[in-house]
């Protein structure tokens, strides 16, 4: 009990950050160790959850382990199938990388990654990292975001002599949701393993939720929300002879979902529809030569289709209907050298082509090719560690109607260090600074009308100054980890719809100004007959203003969506007999407009989630059974405005894995 | 005998005159029934579309008079105690009532002259009707309804029960406006998918259609310039608004129903309102020369309908100088006072802002519009 797997991913910042030293070693080839908390010793805000304490939490998905990260901001638009996008210390969703396994994902029409989709099935751990990761040898692209959301999956290990895993898992609940799904490891030979991962979903999703409106309170159900899914990937890891790792993933994700838009009173028709194909394979590879030098190289081909319909007499033939294509071509190498003791650098490059091809009117079929660059150093001694990394941009464009953008050249820079002024204590002092961009996506270029092909990036620039402590005070407790961080984020250049008199048109226009803290606090105690306790919690308090224009009422407006209080609370209770799972997110009152007025407010709500699960294992095999009830007070709230979230519900899960 | 017989004969009918006159006089002046707010006999009514999806289309009350209140922000719900709904379309008055409709809700509503509801018929059920509900007009006892779809609805007034639908050859249709015992009707534009590349083209219409509305069938249609869509009925001529946006802004025709409906282009204009014989015109352009620095510019000027002169001066004085460069949602001129008022959008960043001028062009002063994007008003004096 109370172990937790800690993968090849994590193993150098385990290192650096374990605490307890209470390592046992199970066999040969595996490594369990005590619950590891945040990362402190990192320059930089690292925010990290492990797939055992999200099932033991009843977490339902990634959007549902990310709202618990200090700091972020999930836009959740209701339902399994709803769009859900994730915006750290309020930069905006595009300004939020997601890397999977490394390598990351990318949507160049809409600019932002819907997290709804990834399955929780096959993921090993779940990490935020604000401003520069601690790891140098990364993407270009990681280097140019202002953060990364890590989707890091398992990866296959083998615990007795047998050559091949399996698992499977059926889980049902509310709504009609059902979710088989099945996984198989393979070991094959001394070097190569693999993985098989296949998921299908489906759920209704008509989840009846209480409309009110002035003296009229009545039930409703959120109709048209059901969806179909199918997730299959397949990993071949190869740990060469030479010393290198090579990962080559395959993935296919299809869904099938109604999207029922915004309540609108007194009008329950929703006719539209999506569906979403999206393919990549890519390959990792990675290989030490000597203590100096490293080498990463990744390359990814991503396919992306999804097709929008809607029914209705506006219609011609009563029927709309619009298909996007997008393909992605990625290529990148970091090599990183250690000229002298304390000193790295690493250099990344990456170069990547994006198309669109697309039913929306006047699409010109844009091409773009992207070549980042990142120089990074680090120096590191026993007291201080000093990072900075430079990264050039050039992006060109080409279409086959009209004018193209102008190209894209821009140098942006980071620094951060991190100080820990007693050897014998885990305190540490960090400050950070980066400056990162977003480009303007394919829709706010090409999107008919609305699109606008003089667009320059959009500006972010983050601050941090952070404390961050962590120790055992007593025998039973195996640590107790506090982070506080305060944070400054200038936002400017922000790529809006802009409306002008009939016209709307994306612009240049808007100012954000963001000040905030983060404090995170987390505690673990290993207490007799077995029994171990986990408790972790996180407050946000922020103010994001909107300064784009001194002579408008919304000047200094907290920005919508955005609570100036938000945090969450968890406790995990591991027993011999049962582990129990509580948690709290709390989000406080936000406005859904940019006018801070009474009519704009949205209430604040707390959604309580409670799970209770136990293995059984004989013969080698193991049976989970776990068993959650999500929004146990039956809260009603709205994420959005008028996309109303479900209320109480349940989900029942059974493991077996032989 | 004759003349006595005479004499009685005319007491009684005047006496029936005077009792129906006094009878007249006894009606209240308006209808308040049922009303929860405390109202001033000066009325107008300010429908606020609000934002698409947000729910928070509503109705403001203005007192252009004496008396209190002066002003009651979304006066639907305190009258209702329900919201209007989604994204507010048109406002009308016929008789004592006014008639909303509100698209995204896709319903009607009748309301009497406190702004208390009366009767409403939604339109989602009706496959032929779920585009949505557009603009109104009423005459002899009937609404008549534009819908996204091509269909135009003939409403009983009283019930608000659909007595007829016509389908038009058109697709989305617009504004409508009644003339000569037929009704005009703007068809906008289609979403079409273009065969030879795949991608869903706006095609953009020139049809004005006229809709004979003692067989309630289409009489015939009138070439426009493309994409009609604002139309207003004036000293019997009808003015037209297309938004064109291959031209240098939109354009203004005048349809005279007299002269075999003739269409005159009168110049260029986003919005207009129509009173005392004139109508009153504003051409917003927006710069983009100097992009992403747009600027809007507001050209005001009118056209007298009576003489068929197009007046290129301002017609307001002492104008606020933000309303040159504002985005003006609507105009509307008050039809017992001559008053002007421009309502101002701010979109879904603040509330409108409605100004206020006399019939002169003077200015008087300007408020708050209670909600987003102001789009209609009806005034009760």
């Amino acid at each position: 009990m109370g172990v937790v797997a800690i993968l090849s991913f994590d193993v150098s910042a385990a290192d650096v950050d374990s605490i307890t030293g209470k390592v046992h070693r199970i066999d040969e080839v595996t490594v369990t160790s005590r619950r590891a908390p945040n990362k402190v010793a990192t320059a930089v805000p690292v925010q990290t959850l492990s797939i055992d304490d999200m099932n033991r939490l009843g977490v339902q998905g990634v959007a549902d382990a990310v709202r618990r990260f200090a700091g972020t901001n999930v836009r959740d638009y209701g339902g399994i199938g709803g769009l859900k996008t994730v915006s750290v210390r309020n930069m905006g969703a595009h300004h939020t990388a997601v890397s999977y396994d490394g390598t990351p994902v990318s949507n160049c029409q809409a600019g932002q990654v819907d997290i709804g989709r990834f399955s929780l099935d096959n993921v090993g751990m779940l990490s935020l990292a604000v401003g520069q990761t601690e790891d140098m040898l990364q993407s270009a692209r990681l280097y140019a975001s202002a953060a990364v959301l890590g989707i890091t999956t398992e990866r296959p290990y083998f615990d007795d002599s047998r050559n091949a895993r399996f698992r499977v898992t059926m889980s049902g609940g509310s709504f009609g949701y059902v979710s088989p799904s099945v996984r198989w490891w393979q070991k094959i030979g001394s070097r190569v393993t693999t993985s098989l991962d296949g998921t299908f979903l489906r759920a209704d999703g008509n989840y009846p939720f209480t409309l009110v409106n002035g003296k009229n309170v009545t039930r409703e159900r959120r109709n048209n929300s059901a969806i179909d899914s199918w997730h299959g990937e397949a990993n071949v890891y190869y740990d060469m002879p030479d010393g290198g790792d090579l990962q080559v993933k395959g993935y296919y994700f299809y869904s099938k979902r109604g999207l029922p838009g915004a309540v609108v009173l007194y009008n329950p028709v929703s006719t539209e529809k999506l569906w979403d194909r999206n393919a990549f394979v890519q390959a990792r590879y990675r290989k030490s030569f000597s203590p100096k030098w490293e080498l990463q190289a990744q390359a990814k081909y991503n396919y992306g289709w999804n097709k929008d319909t809607e029914e209705g007499p506006q219609f011609t033939g009563n029927h709309y209907e619009a298909v996007h294509k997008q393909n992605e071509y990625y290529l990148s190498a970091t090599g990183l050298y250690r000229p002298v003791k304390n000193v790295t650098l690493a250099l990344a490059q990456d170069g990547i082509v994006n198309t669109l091809v697309s039913t929306m009117t006047g699409c010109p079929d844009p091409v773009r090719y992207t070549s980042l660059t990142a120089l990074s150093a680090r120096w590191q001694s026993s007291v201080v560690t000093l990072s900075g990394s430079l990264v050039g941009t050039y992006i060109t464009e080409r279409v086959k109607t009209g004018d193209r953008p102008h190209d894209i050249k821009r140098l942006a820079p980071s620094l951060s260090v991190s100080v820990k002024p007693f050897a014998g204590e885990m305190l540490y002092f960090r400050a950070m600074y980066k400056s990162t961009f977003r480009v303007p996506t394919f829709n706010d270029l090409y999107y008919d009308r609305l699109g606008s092909r003089v667009l320059r990036p959009e500006k972010a620039d983050e601050f941090d100054v952070g404390v961050t402590w962590s120790r055992s005070l007593f025998p039973a407790m195996d640590y107790l980890s506090v982070t506080v961080d305060a944070y400054y984020n200038d936002v400017t250049d922000k790529i809006v719809a802009f409306p002008t008199t009939y016209a709307w048109r994306m612009t240049n226009y808007g100012k954000a100004r963001v000040t905030g803290l983060d404090v995170t606090l987390s505690t673990a105690f290993s207490l007799p007959w077995d029994i171990a306790l986990v408790v972790s919690g996180a407050y946000t308090w922020q103010r994001a203003l909107n300064v784009t224009d001194k002579d408008s009422r919304n000047y200094k407006a907290q920005l919508p969506y955005t609570p100036e209080h938000s945090g969450n609370a968890s406790l995990i209770v591991e027993t011999p007999w049962v582990n129990v799972g509580y948690s709290v997110v709390a989000v406080g009152m936000r406005y859904y407009m940019a006018e801070n007025i009474k009519a704009n407010e949205i209430d604040g709500y707390a959604e309580q989630t409670f799970s209770l699960s136990r293995e059984f294992r004989f013969r080698g095999c193991g049976l989970t059974l776990r068993g959650e009830i999500v929004n146990l007070a039956d809260k009603q709230y709205d994420v959005i405005k008028f996309y109303p979230m479900p209320g109480r519900s349940w989900r029942l899960t059974g493991i077996f894995k032989f | 005998m004759k003349k006595l017989y005479f004499a009685i004969a005319a007491v009684v009918a005047f006496g029936g005159f005077f009792t129906s006159c006094s009878d007249d006089n006894d009606e209240p002046k308006w209808n308040d029934d049922d009303s929860k707010v405390e109202l001033p006999e000066s009325r107008m009514y300010i429908l606020n579309e609000g934002t698409m999806s947000a729910n928070n289309s509503s109705i403001s009350l203005y007192n252009p008079g004496e008396g209190e209140p002066k002003f009651v922000a979304d006066i639907f719900f305190d009258q209702n105690g329900s919201r209007l709904g989604d994204t507010g379309q048109c406002m009308i008055k016929y008789g004592k009532n006014i008639y909303v409709s509100v698209y995204g809700s896709n319903y009607i509503v009748k309301l009497n002259t406190a702004c208390v509801q009366e009767a409403r018929t939604l339109f989602s059920e009706d496959p032929e009707l779920q585009g949505g509900v557009r603009y109104l007009a009423a005459e002899d006892g009937y609404v008549y309804a534009s819908f996204y779809g091509g269909i135009v609805a003939k409403i009983d007034a009283n019930t608000l029960k659909v007595v007829a639908k016509l389908k038009t050859p058109g697709a989305n249709l617009e504004g409508v406006a009644i003339e000569n015992d037929c009704l005009y009707v703007a068809n906008s534009y289609e979403i079409s998918k273009n065969p030879e590349t795949g991608q869903n083209d706006y095609i953009y219409k020139k049809d004005l259609f006229v809709v004979d509305l003692h067989t309630f069938t289409l009489k015939e249609t009138i070439v426009v310039e493309q994409n009609p869509n604002k139309l207003l009925e004036e000293d019997d001529k009808l003015f037209l608004i297309s938004w064109n946006y291959g031209r240098e802004s939109y354009v203004l025709q005048m349809i005279d129903p007299d002269n075999n409906n003739a269409v005159t282009e009168i110049g260029y204009a986003t919005n207009m309102a129509a009173g005392d014989d004139m109508l009153y015109i504003v051409d917003s352009r927006t710069d983009y020369s100097n992009w992403s620095a747009v600027t809007t510019n507001n050209t005001f000027s009118s056209y007298d309908i009576k003489s068929g002169r197009l007046n290129t001066a301002s017609f307001l004085k002492n104008a606020p100088v933000e309303l040159a460069t504002s985005s003006i949602s609507m105009m509307t001129v008050s039809d017992s006072t001559g008053d002007i008022y421009i309502g101002v959008t701010n979109y879904s960043d603040s509330n409108g802002v409605m100004y206020r001028f006399k019939n002169d062009g003077s200015y008087v002063g300007k408020f708050d519009c209670g909600g987003q994007n102001p789009r209609d008003a009806v005034f009760f004096y």
